[in-house]
């Protein structure tokens, strides 16, 4: 691609117009938002809603044989909000120290809520099924002296392998929760097993 | 836009604006998708020849999307075909003019913006995230008070994770053959692109990421990663057979 200057000109200003274009689409559209809001059916499978609403819509998509499967919904319960347990003693996430490329605000601010006491589940072995458009995944959480010893996938029904997801089990019980990252290209994945081990969780309470 | 959207925030009050967030997602895309022959968009497609008075979301996609296309020459195009320069704006009047009868697909773009609006929606919350589809918006830090973690797949194997970023405050979108099976097409020839597997970028916005996303895929990764280089933002590109090519500040985790 040759590089005119003109070319250059318009391409270092790509990176403000985006900005200036998303400030102008949301200034003009706040009030009418707001009233959309208030009428918005949730259509849209909400991750992590911050209090009970009735469970992520199952895809339109869902093969006839994974919709068949009884699932509750799944709730996430309050408690699981503001992430109180994430800091206990356990070992960096990340094997390597964390290099300094990532931009870096202001000191972090904690999430504003106090922290409320650290969840313990009843020991055992708990199952959930977690749905996502492209289909459905069970987790299965081994609880152990009132903590997550380990999650493993029971069964993956999703359309693309599980093994994209696989990094993410680990992290539950290096984390003491089902906030597990997020995996760019297999989010659907990655959203049912968050479920999953969220309806799971639930019934070790 | 038939994604399913996810959004969290790291505070526990926050749901009316979450309401609010996901509220962008059906309005923008009420006015931009081409799939209901009533939408905002589809009317100006029917219309070539007389200027159409344009709300404000409908206007900013196509005043983005022929912005991009001029500084890609092409490469990122929302008449998929070359006709970008057919499209006229009127910022006086806030009408478009379509000189001739042609394509027009804001879905790349309506998606990303409506992320970019969600994401100023919860910008008092800070800390948050959200997911379009692979559109994504980090804001802040997880709840962990690190920046959010995001793997990109192997566009081939898919038991491999082949990078971890981390992204505070940047979208991250992925535009991947394995996704539309081989449909990106160049817009310059109308021919299938070939060159790549998959393209990721970082960038401030959504819709930006998205639309270079796209630019990338279309131009192969030696100028793919060149166009992301001129435009400042950071990226990495997968070729069929596996070459990775990426910018030099790629901010992922060792």
């Amino acid at each position: 691609m040759a590089e005119s200057p003109s070319n250059k000109k318009v391409a270092n200003s790509l990176v403000a117009l985006s900005s200036a274009v998303v400030l102008a689409v949301y200034a003009a559209g706040y009030a009418r938002t707001r009233t959309a809001a208030a009428k918005f059916e949730t259509q849209t499978a909400e991750r992590r809603p911050a209090a009970p609403i009735p469970a992520p819509v199952a895809s339109p998509v869902s093969e006839p044989h994974i919709a068949e499967l009884q699932r509750t919904p799944l709730p996430p319960p309050k408690t699981e909000k503001p992430k109180p347990i994430a800091t206990i003693e356990e070992p960096p996430l990340e094997p390597a120290p964390v290099v300094e490329t990532a931009p870096a605000p202001e000191p972090p601010p904690p999430p504003p809520a106090p922290p409320p006491p650290a969840p313990t589940w009843k020991d055992g072995t708990y199952t959930g099924w977690g749905t996502s458009r492209h289909g459905d995944i069970q987790a299965q959480v081994v609880i152990e002296s009132g903590r997550i010893a380990s999650t493993t996938i029971a069964q993956c029904l999703t359309r693309y392998s599980c093994s994209v997801i696989e990094k993410l089990p680990p992290e539950v019980a290096q984390r003491q929760s089902p906030e597990v990252d997020y995996v760019s290209g297999a989010t659907q994945s990655a959203n049912a097993f968050y479920y999953a081990v969220v309806e799971a969780l639930n019934k070790a309470k | 836009m038939g994604t399913i959207v996810s959004i969290e925030v790291v505070h526990p009050h926050a749901d009316a604006a979450i309401e609010r967030a996901f509220a962008w997602f059906r309005e923008i895309e009420a006015r931009c998708t081409r799939f209901n022959q009533s939408s905002e968009l589809m009317q100006l497609v029917a219309q070539p020849g007389v200027p159409i008075p344009a709300s404000r979301i409908l206007f900013e996609a196509v005043r983005f999307s022929l912005i991009a296309a001029e500084a890609t020459e092409g490469a990122f195009d929302p008449t998929t075909a070359g006709h970008f320069k057919d499209l006229v704006l009127d910022p006086e009047q806030n009408t478009i003019t379509l000189n001739r009868q042609i394509t027009l697909d804001l879905g790349a773009v309506a998606k990303g913006l409506a992320v970019d609006a969600a994401a100023r929606e919860l910008e008092p919350f800070e800390h948050f995230a959200i997911d379009a589809g692979g559109d994504l918006y980090l804001g802040g830090l997880n709840p962990n008070a690190e920046p959010w973690t995001v793997g990109i797949r192997h566009p081939r194997r898919d038991r491999e994770v082949v990078h971890t970023l981390r992204v505070s405050n940047q979208a991250v979108c992925t535009s991947g053959d394995y996704e539309r099976g081989h449909h990106i097409q160049d817009p310059r020839t109308g021919k299938p692109a070939h060159s790549v597997a998959s393209a990721t970028v970082i960038a401030p916005s959504a819709m930006l990421a998205d639309a270079l996303a796209t630019a990338a895929f279309v131009l192969g990764p030696d100028e793919g990663i060149l166009l992301l280089h001129r435009m400042g933002v950071e990226g990495l590109i997968f070729t069929p057979d596996l070459h990775l090519s990426e910018t030099r500040g790629l901010p992922r985790v060792a």
